[in-house]
């Protein structure tokens, strides 16, 4: 129940058109949420269907796209590492996002006309370098450019996409003319249900909610190559589908989301939603998956979250968390980590964090390690002030 | 001898001289002038439409590199999503393209560009400035009919966001609503997109009636290795071009048409040559004492030869300032003209500024000048030469002009050779030829001198037995004079036989195309969709009414037409091709060449054996008779078709292709229509089935019904617009040459003060003095009309047989009316008698004794 991601998406849905758009190639650095904030308050999200009812998800048919909602993302990250060791991560997301309500959009004659955009974001962390690549896409959800569909499973933009080459196992390619990623990720366990039964509330009003749903721990295997060198890597993935129709509470300016995988098979998930005021969404929740695939619901005051460092980003001068201490008393698990480098900001056109991890603790009284990915939204927005 | 003399008191004596006879240096001026602001207005006028045209095709082409283009009905779309999606070729933006006239925007054709907003960032950003709401996109993505129109544009024409715009496109109207401004930043993107409308690609398709086609697709490709990538992924019919090619194409279409302009204009320039030389001429002439006295004073030959060319060159300043003034204020009217030629026969283009690029006036400046200083050269020599307290008279002069007689007519000889050299010379250009022309122009013009003696000379004896004393006396005063009177019948000669000339080749070019229409349009109603400009080919008749009309029972034979553009690889062009399910001629049309009978030709067209094409491709395109087979891009790649026969085409100078419409539609699958011939059954009459017709399709603007009276007139209409321009070149060489005739005439006239002092002292009445005036200048005026035939008819035949067909491809028959020649003799001896009234009058007030004390 990524609340956050879904807040990025309605900032990313304006931000598509207003930045990539009508400013042109300038669009560069973020701070267009103070034009923003208009714009999305004038959004309305009559039409379009809400995530209302638990337990309404099946399979393979909601791995397609779903576009009587208003937002949708599928978000894939993962860890990989040569045989060698130097260690990558990769962020691979499609969003759709639908610019008009179903009833109130008619398809006509042409097959350009949509009411359907999909944006991808592409990122790749070369850590033995420091180095970091992030592009944006852009297109329409017709005539083929972009897409979603269930059976067979494929998610693209362009060429960018995620395709099921057999039953369980994808290809995912995407490339730029610096870095191209061609992975080959294998299912292990069936879809993680996130909130209740795949319903993950955002607020308290009905409907404020978004249908949520992981596949993780994907074996992950294929080739990353920067500036014309391949490396061949493994690891493991994380995809996460999300789709909802729902207003922002005004008073959130952020999240913070983890998604750890632990070396004992089990992995967790929390966001946290963070508030004007300085306090914390009382819907950010989380979920801790055993390695049997036993989901437990984790509901804010079930964790303690510690910032114990922070990281000032050269590019949008916004300082973020940048090692943390988390303690879940419930499930005797305490873990300190930290990104495996700094700089995994993302400058298109909305400006966020998100990036590879590294965990250390203990569970249960036994030295445990994680991998995984942070992604941090909001904080570019302290520019605003300085403007 | 003085060392050194300043130059103060020389310039010091021309200033007195030029304030005790403004008139004539106004003269020189006015001629200056008026050769100044033809060439400057032509300029401005082809500058601006060409300009006006690249400014937007380069505000559309943006920051492409290359294009794909593709055949006659553009590009399947499908084609982007291979690049894009399956290839990853990016950036690439999706286009398309065409033409429609919003009434409420000044009715005007403005181009519909029909692009992807999320493609658009890397070729064009011209929306950064439309505003910053994301309701507007939304509007623009996900409704039909949206349209963003430039900020400016709708400004001047009181339309505001969220109007109702109509459209009028491929013939229908449709409504269309504004959901954005575009306020570019800077001012050459401002101009460039006030004729430019965006929208949508989904509306642009659906609006172009071009639903699943793209005009073209641009990219942005770094190097060659990227060209041959996407060469690769391209179709057969689908071509890749560098970005520049369109508005190369489109230069080079115009290029002739701008030449002949520019040749026109430059000829005004020519005959105010002549005026500036009779001017600068006269005033040496007129103070040779005072040069023969300052002579004696030191001032050496060198410093007159620079005091005439200076006060020549400042006086053309003047003129050539005053012509750029003049130029810019034509040019406003003549841009319209030349406007309305570029959309009959090219492309379509609206003009709303002249511009006025700095090139222009300092080009027009410039050959005013020279002009002047050329025209004088001739003259300073003469100044130069003048013996120190030499005989201070004229007949020295006089004596040596006539000594150059033969000389001169050598020059005649020499250059009217070399003219006719240049003329034949086949493989040599446009300009090339024009100078041909020029120099047998220029040719005549010497060989006046030689003439007007011999014909003085031949004229004495009949003018002492006509008129007595007075009748000797005229053509004697003209040889006299010779230096002068015989520049003033040079220059009203050379404009008297361009106006022949140019009568000739349009009169011959209007009989030649009405003769072609009455052969070729056999059809008796035509229906069209009403485009948007003549030159504009692509539209479409809706198939309701190609049902109804080639149903219609009062139909014998329908004939349909398809009109595209399809690409000629081998010569790297597009020619309009027309695909027939019949003759419209009804076996009536002119061939320049057949292959085999003619009885069977058209069998053979329609059984698909090869096309026709038109002599005007055949010529511009240098082919051999009997042409090759041609190649066309088709949906398969490159294919060869047999040329069957080669048909005369005055409609465009681009060259068209007919082809049988069964084989147009097995190659390119398109089965639309653009316009239908109908032949009506003999017992019925033309009109019932158009007043029908126009009944069926009654508030129709999807169609136009025209009988085949006027679609002829219509026809004619757009070549006698075409002409507009050239008629008005005629006139206005007609006023340069008439002022020029008028000053030199007056020049002689009041020169000769003295001598009528003179004569009246001696007992001659001044009725007497009115009739040798008269006479003298109606001989002259004669003399110039009767030169002028020859000339003129040497002009016509080099315009028609040289220049016409160099240029557009075109060969006319030459019909000459006597008519012309009539009114070329009466517009010179009008010309010449109207000059000798001021000088009349004048001798009217005459005091005989002042007249003898004078000089």
């Amino acid at each position: 129940m990524n609340g956050w991601r879904w807040w990025l998406v309605l900032v990313l849905g304006g931000v598509l058109v207003v930045g990539w758009w009508w400013q042109g190639q300038k669009t560069a650095v973020s701070t267009e949420e103070n034009s923003l904030i208009p714009l999305l308050s004038e959004e309305t999200t009559d039409g379009f269907a809400l995530a209302l009812t638990p337990n309404a998800m099946t399979f393979p048919r909601d791995l397609g796209p779903h576009p009587d909602y208003q937002t949708e993302w599928w978000y894939y990250t993962g860890n990989l590492e040569t045989a060698d060791g130097p260690p990558f991560g990769f962020q691979f997301t499609i969003f759709r996002r639908a610019i008009r309500p179903p009833d109130q959009f008619t398809q006509t004659g042409s097959d350009w006309r949509t009411n359907q955009i999909y944006l991808a974001h592409f990122a790749v962390s070369d850590v033995a370098n420091g180095r970091f690549y992030a592009t944006e896409r852009l297109s329409r959800g017709a005539i083929g450019l972009a897409g979603a569909q269930a059976e067979p499973y494929r998610v693209w933009l362009e060429d960018w996409e995620v395709a099921e080459i057999a039953p369980g196992q994808v290809r995912l390619y995407a490339s730029t003319d610096e870095v191209t990623l061609e992975l080959t990720l294998t299912q292990t366990m069936p879809p993680i249900l996130h909130g209740e039964g795949g319903l993950s509330p955002k607020g308290v009003e009905p409907g404020n909610a978004s249908y949520y749903y992981s596949i993780i721990r994907q074996k992950t295997e294929g080739v990353v190559t920067i500036n014309g060198r391949s490396h061949t890597v493994s690891g493991l993935s994380w995809k996460d589908h999300e789709y909802s129709t729902s207003a922002l509470s005004a008073e959130a300016i952020g999240w913070d989301w983890f998604s750890l995988q632990l070396d004992d098979g089990t992995a967790l998930m929390l966001f946290q939603i963070r508030r004007a005021d300085g306090t914390v969404e009382p819907a950010s929740a989380g979920s801790f998956v055993q390695a049997d695939g036993t989901v437990l619901p984790l509901h804010l005051g079930d964790w303690e979250l510690e910032v114990l460092d922070t990281w000032r980003s050269p590019t949008s001068g916004a300082e973020y968390p940048a090692k943390w201490h988390i303690r879940i008393p419930a499930l005797e698990l305490e873990l300190t980590g930290a990104p495996l480098m700094p700089n995994q900001e993302l400058t298109v056109s909305t400006v966020y964090w998100e990036g590879a991890v590294a965990f250390r603790g203990e569970r249960n009284g036994r030295a445990i390690t994680a991998r995984g990915y942070i992604e941090l939204t909001g904080y570019a927005q302290s520019m605003r002030g300085r403007l | 001898m003085i060392a050194s003399v300043h130059q103060a008191p020389l310039w010091r004596t021309a200033w007195r001289r030029l304030r005790r006879r403004p008139f004539q240096y106004l003269l020189l001026i006015l001629g200056v002038a008026l050769g100044v602001a033809m060439t400057v207005s032509i300029d401005l006028a082809s500058g601006s439409a060409s300009r006006a045209f690249q400014l937007s095709t380069d505000a559309i082409t943006g920051k492409a590199t290359h294009h794909v283009i593709g055949g006659p009905t553009g590009l399947d779309e499908a084609i982007y999503t291979r690049l894009r999606a399956e290839a990853g070729i990016h950036p690439a933006a999706p286009i398309v393209e065409g033409y429609v006239v919003v009434s409420e925007l000044g009715g005007q054709p403005i181009r519909l560009v029909g692009v992807d907003p999320l493609a658009e960032p890397p070729f064009r950003d011209y929306f950064g400035a439309v505003g910053n709401e994301l309701s507007l996109l939304v509007k623009f993505l996900t409704e039909p009919n949206t349209v963003i129109v430039s900020a400016e544009t709708a400004e001047r024409y009181g339309v505001v966001l969220g109007d109702a715009l109509t459209l009028r496109v491929n013939g229908q109207l449709v409504t269309a609503r504004v959901v954005g401004l575009l306020q570019p930043a800077d001012g050459v993107t401002r101009t460039a997109l006030r004729q430019v409308m965006f929208a949508d690609v989904a509306t642009a398709q659906e609006l172009l009636g071009m639903v699943g086609r793209l005009s073209r697709i641009d990219l942005i490709l770094p190097d060659e290795t990227a060209v041959s990538h996407v060469r690769a992924l391209l179709p057969a019919d689908a071509l890749l071009e560098p970005a520049s090619s369109q508005s190369n194409a489109v230069q080079q279409m115009t290029a002739a048409f701008r030449l002949n302009l520019a040749a026109l204009s430059l000829l005004a320039l020519v005959v105010g040559m002549f005026l500036i030389y009779n001017t600068v001429t006269f005033s040496v002439v007129q103070r040779r004492p005072l040069f023969g006295i300052l002579r004696c004073l030191g001032v050496t030959g060198e410093q007159l030869f620079r005091l005439i060319l200076a006060e020549t060159a400042v006086l053309s300043l003047i003129g050539s300032l005053l012509g750029v003034a003049l130029g810019i204020l034509l040019g406003r009217g003549m841009v319209r003209l030349v406007t309305q030629t570029i959309n009959d026969f090219y492309f379509v283009v609206t003009v709303q500024d002249v511009s006025i690029p700095l090139f222009s006036v300092v080009r027009g400046v410039v050959v005013g000048v020279a002009a002047g200083v050329v025209a004088a050269i001739l003259p300073a020599w003469e100044a130069m030469r003048t013996p120190p307290q030499g005989t201070l008279y004229r007949s020295t002069l006089e004596g040596k002009s006539r000594r150059l007689l033969p000389w001169l007519t050598l020059v005649w000889l020499v250059l009217s050779l070399a003219g006719g050299l240049l003329l034949w010379w086949p493989q040599a250009g446009l300009t090339v030829a024009f100078t041909g022309l020029f120099a047998i122009l220029i040719g005549f013009a010497f060989l006046t001198p030689p003439v007007t003696a011999v014909a003085m000379r031949l004229v004495t004896p009949l003018g002492g037995r006509l008129f007595g004393v007075l009748g000797r006396m005229a053509p004697r005063d003209i040889i006299r004079s010779i230096s002068r009177t015989s520049v003033a019948i040079a220059a009203l000669m050379v404009a008297v036989s361009v106006i022949i000339g140019v009568s000739i080749m349009i009169g011959s070019f209007r009989q030649t195309v009405t003769q072609w229409l009455s052969q070729t349009l056999q059809a008796d109603v035509y229906l069209s969709p009403p485009g948007v400009a003549t030159s504009q080919i692509g539209d479409v008749l809706p198939e309701d009414v190609v049902q109804t009309a080639v149903s219609h029972p009062a139909v014998i034979q329908a004939v349909t037409a398809r009109h595209v553009a399809v690409q000629l690889p081998e010569l790297g062009r597009t020619v309009e091709l027309v695909a027939v399910d019949g003759d419209v001629s009804a076996g009536q049309r002119a061939y320049a060449w057949i292959d085999g009978q003619r009885e069977t030709l058209w069998a053979r067209f329609a059984a698909g054996e090869g096309i026709f094409v038109s002599e005007t491709l055949l010529i511009k395109e240098g082919l051999p008779v009997p042409p090759p087979p041609l190649t066309l891009l088709t949906p398969e790649g490159a294919r060869q078709f047999p040329v069957l026969a080669v048909f005369y085409d005055y409609s465009s100078d681009r060259g068209t292709i007919l082809m049988d419409r069964e084989s147009y539609i097995s190659v390119w699958g398109d089965t639309a229509v653009s316009t239908i011939g109908l032949f009506v059954r003999p017992e019925t009459a033309v009109d019932e089935l158009v007043a029908d017709l126009q009944q069926q399709f009654q508030a129709r603007e999807d169609v136009l019904i025209q009988s085949n009276q006027e679609i002829r007139q219509e026809a004619l209409a757009i070549f006698d617009r075409t002409f507009a321009i050239t008629a008005a070149l005629r006139l206005l060489a007609v006023i340069v040459a008439f002022i020029g005739i008028l000053s030199a005439l007056m020049s002689l006239q009041l020169e000769r003060a003295r001598e009528f002092g003179v004569l009246r002292a001696t007992g001659m009445t001044l009725r007497q003095l009115w009739q040798l005036t008269l006479m003298e200048t109606g001989l002259m005026g004669a003399l110039a009309g009767v030169l002028a035939m020859p000339a003129g008819f040497v002009l016509a035949w080099v315009l028609i047989y040289v220049i016409n067909v160099r240029s557009f491809g075109w060969t006319l028959q030459m019909r000459l009316e006597p008519g012309y020649f009539g009114q070329a003799l009466a517009v010179s001896l009008l010309a010449a008698l109207l000059a000798g009234v001021y000088p009349m009058l004048r001798l009217g007030r005459i005091v005989i004794a002042t007249a003898l004390r004078q000089e």
